[in-house]
């Protein structure tokens, strides 16, 4: 009766529970709603109790759906709140302008990122470049970046083509997805950096 | 294989998930998609309001863009339903119920007035809160049966557990079903009349097919 799937259940359920407790005691519109994003996280971990593959392929729609509704939910609370423009003010991050550190610390965080390669890697790398042009407060244009980026999805894109319709080109279809997801992710990432300083 | 809805009529398949038409789904499907063409083809309407006092009234207008949204809303929730009436696999299901309770609230949420938006928001707390019984149900079958299609559950060769069947029940009735607990006066008594009858219709049609799934698991 008391495997280890009935304990992790049985943790993940108490650990919803707690979340709706707190939820009851809630009365802040903005604080239920992050309250209600904790509680998400319990029904992904009892999805992925399921311990296989098939928990993998499960998760990401249904952190996808928890995700959508959260950002329709934000959406509404500012409307009805009526916040209509809410500029980033940016990090703020104080760098010495000669200290070299920002340029080694980005280096390692790219090159290991091109290691790992795939969706981790672009993560990483891309945090690497964030970091590098929040603390140049780089200010440039992007439209380079964005047409990396686009071609990176079209790569990305294409290889899945390969995958479906020429089986037998599945190592030459691996490297190009990986390479385009890596390249796609570290352009946004580097995008979502540049874009957090600027102001309106 | 236990039927309900009748011995379905021809299958579908993706891979894994196996779309079926019974005659109830089939019916079902037929009635989301009939409305869908309703909202498709109608214009929106104009609530008028009377003056007290006064042989006068007010007629309120809706703006193009809040239409063009209202009515982009109501299709992907046709959709959303259609999809949620025939699926056989029980996470796809899910997927589909929560598409349209996010279709609902993008609804409802459309109406620029702060008492509409209210009860928005809170519906969508509701929705939000929801999916967790509800993919929580899912995961659950998933990993006591071994599978998520519904035509090997309805086998009955494998036991499904009672407390699989409650949280499906109680996600779903979080999730797509607005009118149920959400029969808000705010909410319905905001203007454009043929669009939020697909709150309530998608509601209906996901309340049967959710009575179907639960009696066939």
């Amino acid at each position: 009766m008391w495997n280890e799937y009935s304990f992790g259940l049985a943790i993940a359920f108490a650990c919803a529970l707690i979340g709706f407790a707190a939820l009851t005691r809630e009365r802040d519109d903005l604080h239920k709603l992050l309250l209600i994003d904790l509680v998400e996280t319990a029904s992904l971990a009892v999805i992925a109790l399921i311990g296989t593959d098939l928990a993998e392929a499960l998760i990401l729609p249904g952190l996808v759906v928890g995700i959508a509704e959260l950002l329709a939910l934000s959406q509404i609370y500012l409307t009805k709140e009526g916040y209509q423009q809410n500029p980033v003010k940016g990090l703020n991050i104080e760098v010495m302008m000669r200290s070299p550190a920002p340029v080694i610390l980005s280096t390692i965080l790219v090159v290991y990122g091109i290691i790992l390669s795939g969706f981790t890697g672009g993560g990483i790398a891309g945090l690497g470049v964030v970091f590098f042009l929040m603390s140049r407060s780089f200010t440039g244009d992007f439209h380079v970046l964005e047409i990396a980026s686009g071609i990176s999805w079209a790569l990305w894109v294409a290889a899945f083509f390969v995958f479906m319709f020429l089986p037998g080109w599945w190592y030459f279809a691996l490297l190009g997805a990986a390479i385009g997801i890596l390249l796609k992710v570290i352009t946004k990432m580097s995008l979502v950096g540049a874009m957090w300083g600027e102001t309106e | 294989m236990n039927e309900i809805g009748g011995a379905p009529l021809f299958f579908l398949e993706f891979g894994d998930i196996v779309i079926y038409f019974s005659p109830f789904t089939i019916t079902l499907f037929l009635l989301a998609l009939v409305f869908s063409v309703f909202v498709l083809v109608s214009r929106p309407e104009r609530q008028i309001d009377i003056a007290f006092g006064a042989d006068a009234f007010y007629a309120k207008v809706i703006s193009l863009s809040e239409l063009k949204f209202r009515r982009f809303m109501s299709i992907a929730c046709g959709l959303a339903c259609m999809g949620a009436m025939v699926t056989g696999d029980l996470f796809d299901f899910t997927l589909f119920v929560s598409l349209v309770g996010i279709c609902n609230v993008g609804i409802v949420a459309a109406v620029k007035s702060r008492h509409v938006q209210n009860a928005a928001y809170q519906y969508g707390l509701v929705a939000l809160a929801g999916t967790v019984p509800m993919f929580a149900a899912a995961a659950m079958v998933a990993a006591t049966t071994g599978t998520l299609s519904m035509l090997e559950l309805a086998e009955g060769t494998i036991q499904v557990p009672l407390a699989a069947r409650a949280l499906l029940v109680l996600g779903v009735m979080g999730e797509g079903m607005a009118p149920f607990y959400a029969a808000k006066a705010e909410m319905f008594r905001a203007p454009g009349a043929p669009y939020v009858i697909m709150c309530s219709l998608s509601s209906l049609l996901i309340f049967l097919r959710v009575a179907e799934v639960i009696l066939v698991l």
